[in-house]
């Protein structure tokens, strides 16, 4: 979904950045590299990352490949950085523990991060163990008396509960549909 | 006998895991290995980073492989004695899936 578009200069020359809205679910990942190759087809490059918010700079229409990795930790990132550099990965940044790739596209080319099931399986049970993580302390907030019965921290906790909820449902379906390949 | 019992516990390797081990009968860094098995496979099987990077981690893990050096970011790493008997053991298993295939295969003619 998107919550609207910010800063596109209609019709205008010489407007250098978009920033973009828009919400996807850590389930929606090829959607989201789709989404980004898009962009980068209409001159739109993916230049910084914040959450909900995409920021592009404008350059010569071009086919690259955007992908999305997920490490649970920082530690020996050096060397995994170094690998996916090495097989001519560009990181373009990382956020919450999603890392953020482009390459540009050349046929013939996988131009894959995951090449095979087992390992894309091991992915999405990374992003469940940290969903699961997180939602002890949720919980606990949700079910805290200190807070009213429909204060604004205790509904806003409640409905983050429950996309987290969704989440790993739809994170649970993809590893099951994964494993039948 | 004991350790050809224990290398067939790994088996059958995936196709990528074999393709791993068997690049690294000699040391290599990372995206060494992901040339070589291109190189050996003839182009047919490519290894992406993140599942290279995951595979080292699990390798290291059974022991199959060991880092042997490090410099410029880069780990090399290197089959360990075990990680060559699951090797040699899966190449075996190949070669009489191979025979048994061929014997059938050249009766049916």
């Amino acid at each position: 979904m998107t919550f609207g578009d910010g800063g596109k200069g209609e019709g205008k020359m010489g407007r250098d950045t978009l920033t973009k809205f828009k919400f996807f679910g850590v389930w929606q990942d090829r959607q989201e590299e789709a989404w980004l190759r898009e962009m980068g087809k209409q001159g739109w490059h993916l230049s910084s990352l914040f959450p909900l918010v995409y920021t592009f700079t404008r350059g010569e229409p071009r086919d690259d490949v955007y992908r999305l990795d997920f490490i649970a930790s920082g530690k020996d990132s050096e060397s995994y950085l170094r690998l996916f550099r090495d097989a001519g990965w560009e990181h373009l940044g990382s956020l919450t523990g999603w890392q953020y790739f482009r390459k540009p596209y050349e046929a013939g080319e996988a131009a894959e991060i995951y090449t095979d099931a087992e390992s894309k399986i091991q992915k999405y049970r990374r992003v469940r163990m940290r969903l699961a993580a997180v939602m002890p302390v949720l919980i606990v907030t949700v079910a805290n008396p200190a807070f009213g019965r429909f204060s604004s921290i205790r509904v806003f906790v409640a409905a983050v509960l429950l996309l987290l909820v969704y989440s790993l449902v739809r994170v649970s379906l993809r590893i099951r549909q994964l494993k039948r390949l | 006998m004991s350790e050809r019992v224990e290398a067939r516990r790994y088996l059958p390797l995936t196709e990528t895991t074999y393709y791993i081990l068997l690049a690294l009968v000699e040391p290599l860094h990372g995206y060494g290995v992901m040339q070589k098995v291109r190189e050996l496979s003839g182009g047919e099987v490519e290894i992406g980073p993140g599942t290279l990077y995951g595979a080292f981690s699990t390798l290291r893990k059974q022991s199959l492989i060991h880092k042997v050096h490090e410099g410029d970011r880069r780990k090399v790493y290197a089959l360990t004695p075990k990680g060559k008997q699951v090797l040699q053991a899966q190449i075996r298993r190949f070669e009489r899936m191979a025979r048994a295939g061929s014997k059938v295969i050249n009766d049916l003619r």
